[in-house]
């Protein structure tokens, strides 16, 4: 009983992270309609750029992730997404691109540093009690810094005119360009808010469990999953759905163990998706109609 | 000479599994990512049946084809209700918990540990044991598969699935039910598959988890994209293409551990210029959608 | 013979109502049109009986049997076809085969089909009739996407043909057609009428095609039917020509 309790809780930081990944997944999702692969590589960078930079202190290492983050963010754009979509290329061959890209970062990255899992923090975590509950330090602040970040969002798509924006453009994008608003340079800040927001995640997992190469693909499928089940019109459909896969994964855990994970997070979105294909909490009808 | 054999041999079961693949993607333009998932249900299935249970082949390679068809029906169920995005999404996911199956089940499958000892065909006494008998043995089955699928191909089923890869709402205006025609392709595309499967099993004569992941589904989606999907002589260009890379490469001498990561590098490479200046490949009939 | 009804049909997007209340008969064996200025609803209309929208409010009839919320393909098969208004055809398939399909029955689009049936040349033939009936037949041949839009727009007509609906919804069927082409169809659509017992439903915006050939006329503006009539007496009315011409007199 303890362990489920201990488990939950993981489950619900844990979830925090995860929500993080499927804003970032989700807003380029919604705004731009690419299914951003490639962000798995911008997530991986943003582990690795932090590796790399504690070398000089952890700020230092926190700075570096941030930053490498956003420039293979605005890379990807740039070079890839935005070449496709002046071509008028469909979206589906825009999303083997992106695989493409994902590929070859990752190997390059594992070209680099090798494929084995590396360790950011030496030495034992801090830990906490409360009760029979143990949190460590670095766990304490994953949830901290990604509930912060979800309000931030949430506010932001209250008041700030820059994300209204970007929520609308998912609806009529020829709409933007008819009220002469610069598309071409909202799609470069999204993907910088998304740079940031998967990186922040990133980093909050390599130091706790480390990086490895080949991380980055099931971590965001996982945004990618939490978008699509949440409902892609319902930003707080997406964070639900990314806690509640957090929280059954941690009850998969409680009975059986870590490793069905990445089974148990699609066999929900198949699952999710039998009975409601348009996402859980939405309430449109038919797919055609979209 | 073995090694020449040995390429022919890869490349004969890897273009029962593209032409399969071609089915769904070529056919029905859906983008699968799941393929592998199939070719490993069909090898463990085909080893199991035999090992365990000492079924004789023909009645395995049977009921294989039986099995993966069925869990290709299944996947395909909730998967088709969907296009886009959404479809390759639970594509993938079937990908995934069928390799963390395969992987972390290891009283069925004894996991990372793979199976070693897979006996060699036997049919009718006849025991194909020789690597130029198994060469002919997959030659014969190929044409089996080819035939089967060319049939499929210029029937009223093939017809009715390019029509509705060219413009679903158009062939449904005309009656036609994309949801049905496309559960078809898919199951007996993965049926197929399986078969490609059991003849891998039988080969390398071991098998484990790792020559069915994700990466493996990407690679066969590959070949397609680079050879032209669609028709009948893209997929084969395609796999002599995608299989004759890798082995030329072997010839810069890269050390093993570098040398799949470089591998990977280039089929990244050739996904992105190939969707950029010939996303219907070196002969296909249409583009991603 | 079964007639279509929509019934106080209403269907809102996010809040606007595209159609609303819409009451309207198609009778069998006549050619009713749908005219309207642009956005009044009118391919909505389509999109709802074809099954590719549900509609929010009110039912739709066809015979006794209600056909609201069913599948495209099922609304298809019960015997209602329809011509889109960017005609649609199968660019990557040969003239031939864009009429072929339309004549293959569920039965023989099955996967073991193909391995018993034998070559039908039956369907070839029947498939070059209607090719001849629209003219087109010397083309059988070609890929469909050679053809010039006036022939393209014939093609579509004939695999609808094909498909031996009793009822046919045609979006702006002679729109940006030359005039022969145009009298082409408009003879065809008579004689499908009164030769062949179909019911056609037709949206258009040109009045001298609507007086030459429908017999029934619903006005639709703003999503609502304002006027329903003999050809003669719709366009005379005040509404719309208020509409069409901006003043009344």
């Amino acid at each position: 009983m303890r362990l489920l309790i201990q488990l939950s809780i993981n489950g619900l930081i844990t979830g925090g992270l995860y929500s993080l990944i499927a804003l970032s997944f989700g807003l380029v999702y919604r705004s731009t309609r690419i299914f951003h692969l490639a962000l798995g590589a911008v997530y991986t960078t943003a582990a690795y750029g932090m590796y790399v930079g504690t070398n000089w202190g952890i700020w230092a290492g926190i700075i570096s992730g941030l930053v490498s983050a956003v420039i293979l963010s605005l890379l990807v754009e740039w070079f890839i997404y935005q070449p496709f979509v002046k071509k008028g290329s469909s979206l589906g061959v825009i999303l083997i691109a992106s695989l493409g890209v994902y590929i070859i970062v990752v190997n390059l990255i594992a070209l680099l540093f090798g494929n084995e899992v590396k360790m950011i923090s030496s030495g034992i975590e801090p830990s906490f009690s409360l009760e029979f509950i143990i949190l460590t330090r670095i766990q304490i602040i994953q949830f901290i810094v990604s509930i912060i970040v979800i309000l931030i969002i949430w506010s932001g798509l209250k008041k700030s005119k820059f994300l209204k924006v970007v929520w609308a453009m998912g609806d009529e994008p020829q709409l933007l360009e008819v009220l002469g608003l610069p598309i071409f340079r909202i799609r470069s800040l999204i993907f910088i808010l998304s740079g940031l927001l998967v990186a922040t995640a990133s980093m909050l997992s390599a130091y706790d469990i480390g990086i490895d190469p080949h991380q980055g693909l099931s971590a965001i499928l996982l945004g990618a999953v939490a978008v699509l089940v949440g409902g892609i019109d319902n930003l707080w459909g997406w964070i639900i759905a990314a806690f509640l896969i957090s929280e059954i994964q941690s009850l998969a855990m409680w009975k059986f163990s870590a490793k069905w994970n990445d089974a148990i997070t699609f066999f929900l979105l198949i699952f999710a998706l039998l009975f409601k294909p348009k996402g859980l909490f939405t309430s449109e009808r038919r797919v055609e109609e979209r | 000479m073995n090694y020449v054999l040995h390429l022919c041999i890869m490349i004969g079961i890897y273009l029962i599994l593209v032409y399969s693949l071609n089915l769904v993607l070529g056919f029905c333009g859906l983008l699968s990512l799941c393929h592998a998932a199939f070719y490993g249900i069909g090898a463990y299935t085909y080893t199991l049946l035999v090992m365990n249970y000492e079924i004789p082949f023909l009645l395995a390679l049977f009921l294989t084809v039986c099995i993966t068809g069925i869990f290709a029906f299944l996947i395909s169920i909730p998967g088709l209700k969907f296009r886009g995005d959404p479809f390759v999404l639970v594509t993938l996911g079937f990908q995934i918990i069928i390799f963390s199956v395969l992987y972390n089940w290891i009283s069925l499958t004894r996991g990372p540990y793979g199976i070693p000892g897979i006996p060699r065909p036997e049919i009718f006494g006849l025991k194909i044991d020789s690597i130029y008998e198994y060469f002919c043995f997959v030659l014969c089955v190929l044409v089996v598969v080819l035939v089967f699928l060319g049939i499929l191909y210029r029937s009223p089923f093939g017809l009715a699935l390019k029509s509705l890869r060219e413009d679903e709402k158009a062939a449904e205006s005309l009656g036609k039910s994309a949801y049905h025609h496309f559960l078809w392709a898919f199951t007996i595309g993965g049926a197929i598959a399986g078969i490609a499967g059991a003849l891998y099993a039988s080969y390398i004569t071991y098998i484990d988890p790792t020559s069915f992941t994700l990466d493996e589904s990407i690679f066969q989606v590959v070949i397609l994209l680079v050879g032209g999907a669609g028709n009948l002589i893209g997929p084969t260009l395609g796999t002599i293409f995608m299989i004759l890379l890798p082995e030329s490469l072997r010839f810069l001498g890269l050390p093993d551990t570098v040398a799949a990561n470089v591998r990977q590098i280039i089929y990244g490479g050739i996904l992105i210029l190939l969707m950029y200046f010939r996303p219907q490949g070196i002969k296909g009939d249409f583009k991603i959608r | 013979m079964k007639e279509l009804k929509l019934k106080k049909v209403g269907k809102c997007f996010k809040g606007f109502w595209a159609v609303r209340d819409v009451t309207a008969r198609f009778l069998p064996r006549k050619i009713t049109g749908l005219i309207g200025p642009n956005g009044a609803g009118k391919t909505t209309i389509f999109h709802l009986i074809t099954g590719e929208l549900i509609p929010d409010k009110g039912e739709i009839f066809y015979g006794e049997k209600s056909i609201k919320g069913l599948h495209p393909w099922q609304v298809a098969r019960l015997g209602i076809g329809r011509m889109f208004q960017d005609i649609r055809i199968f660019k990557n398939l040969s003239v031939l085969e864009n009429v072929i399909i339309s004549l293959q029955t569920p039965q023989e689009e099955t996967p073991f089909y193909a391995f018993f049936h034998t070559k039908n040349k039956k369907k070839k033939e029947e498939a070059l009739k209607w090719l001849e009936f629209v003219g087109l037949k010397d083309e059988w041949r070609k890929k469909s996407e050679e053809l010039s839009y006036g022939q393209q727009k014939l093609l579509a007509l004939a695999r609808l043909l094909a498909g031996n609906f009793d009822v046919l919804l045609l979006d702006e069927p002679i729109a940006g057609v030359n005039p022969f082409i145009a009298k082409k169809i408009l003879d065809m659509l008579r004689e499908l009428v009164e030769k062949y017992a179909k019911t056609i439903v037709i949206i258009e915006h040109n009045m001298n095609v609507i007086i030459e050939i429908t017999d029934w006329v619903y006005f639709l503006n703003e999503g609502r039917v304002q006027f329903f009539g003999k050809p003669e007496h719709v366009l005379g009315a005040k509404e719309v020509k208020k509409v069409y011409l901006g003043f009344t007199k």
